[in-house]
């Protein structure tokens, strides 16, 4: 855990900030492809949601698309992110990486 | 640490000889090797192989010693990135892996990038089935079968690679088949060998006692859930549990485990939505989860938030548990199609 622990973000909060270049967006969506393995989620809307219907990620996929996430942007989400929103859809996650990685 | 899995180099370790040196017949198994691995085997430990060979010697020494691998990995880069992918494979902690190899080159650079790691010279080996490292306290049925589920395990792997569809798809096509029950006094020693082993998938982070699950089992303020997994590839058995405290105002989950071998085949899913609506049906206003919180349970608390749950605060030196928590007022979760509740 980071020296200063976990703060709960409110829900919803991350969903409407100013989302992510399209970059990270775009690197996000191949991460996601690979983490579960299908191809045609790498044109997943930004605004989608990743758990529930659709996209479906699970503990698995949603643990190789943290791995992933880390890998890439240095960026360690469920050190810093106590209710996991950031994984709420890939807009939502582009905005915290964007905000961690300033 | 407890070792939970092994992971074999072939050439002059568990064959004695060299795969690609030795001809049209390929080096026979050191016996002395295959005899420790088989008894370890019969501890619930797993096996896997990290090679510089083709993939054909992994399958000729499959074969040829008897011996089950949970995991395979042949190829020319350096064994300590075999060695981690294994780790990542089987979803293990790098302290729970031992590397045997007679090169001290290997040795020296696993060693050095995954330092964790125990590692180990065949000699070692010899006297290995001794130490503790190698010796659970408890080995039940599902123990020594570990490593049959997790041959079958790569099977299913190989399948979900090429089957391209959902997760969900893919369930349905394994006819996968998630059944949850009331814990029985015969389900004690799995499941607190499951409070044991699991860290993953593990609220409590706190081991429960044969004695204490056995008296919490018949407690008439308490539930105690024990949650089996099998599909046409195999019968994974009991595969995790849960324990709940019933109090008039609400369900606290002091328990929650699943082993990570039944990670990303829907049965956290469906435990957490039985819970939910077990406990609306029991007139239960809230359903709480408190859970430690450690890099270590990242999948659990992935679960936790695909499932609707949510904390206030924890995760701090100060306080390691945060709460999770979820409605119960709203709409429920189904009950995925895949599970049965009794």
């Amino acid at each position: 855990m980071g020296v200063g622990g976990l703060r709960a973000g409110r829900r919803g909060d991350r969903a409407v900030r100013r989302g992510g270049g399209p970059e990270i967006i775009a690197e996000l969506r191949e991460i996601l492809a690979e983490a579960t393995g299908r191809a045609e989620l790498a044109d997943v809307g930004e605004q989608v949601p990743l758990f529930g219907a659709g996209v479906g990620l699970d503990s698995l996929t949603g643990t190789l698309m943290l791995r992933g996430v880390h890998r890439r942007f240095g960026v360690d989400v469920a050190d810093e992110d106590l209710n996991l929103d950031a994984l709420a859809t890939l807009g939502a996650l582009a905005a915290f990486i964007e905000e961690h990685t300033a | 640490m407890m070792i939970k899995c092994v992971i074999w180099d072939l050439d002059n370790t568990m064959l004695s000889g060299v795969y690609l040196e030795s001809g049209s017949q390929p080096p026979p198994p050191d016996q002395a090797m295959v005899a420790v691995a088989a008894e370890l085997a019969e501890r619930g430990i797993l096996h896997a192989i990290a090679s510089r060979n083709p993939q054909e010697a992994a399958e000729y020494a499959e074969k040829a010693t008897g011996l089950q691998f949970a995991a395979v990995e042949c190829g020319w880069d350096r064994k300590s990135d075999a060695v981690s992918r294994i780790v990542a494979d089987l979803a293990m902690a790098p302290d729970a892996v031992a590397f045997v190899d007679d090169d001290l080159y290997e040795r020296a650079e696993v060693s050095f990038r995954v330092p964790e790691a125990l590692v180990l010279s065949p000699e070692d080996m010899a006297d290995a089935v001794g130490w503790p490292e190698f010796s659970p306290p408890v080995v039940t049925d599902e123990a020594r079968r570990r490593g049959e589920m997790y041959a079958e395990r790569r099977l299913r792997q190989e399948e979900a690679r090429a089957f391209g569809g959902s997760r969900d798809e893919f369930l349905r096509y394994c006819g996968t088949r998630v059944s949850i029950a009331p814990a029985t006094p015969a389900d004690v020693p799995r499941l607190h060998e499951l409070s044991v082993r699991t860290h993953q998938f593990n609220s409590a982070g706190r081991e429960l006692t044969e004695a204490e699950l056995a008296a919490l089992t018949g407690s008439p303020a308490h539930r105690v859930a024990a949650v089996r997994l099998h599909d046409r590839f195999g019968d994974d058995g009991l595969v995790g549990g849960c324990v709940v405290e019933t109090a008039e105002d609400g369900w606290t989950v002091s328990l929650l485990m699943m082993s990570c071998r039944a990670m990303g085949r829907g049965v956290i899913e469906a435990l957490l939505a039985w819970l939910a609506r077990s406990a609306a049906q029991d007139g239960a206003a809230t359903l709480a989860v408190p859970c430690l919180v450690s890099p270590r349970n990242v999948p659990l608390r992935l679960a936790l938030a695909g499932s609707g749950f949510r904390a206030a605060e924890g995760g701090t030196p100060e306080q390691p548990a945060a709460v999770f928590t979820r409605a119960l007022d709203g709409p429920l979760p189904e009950l995925p199609e895949w599970a049965s509740a009794a």
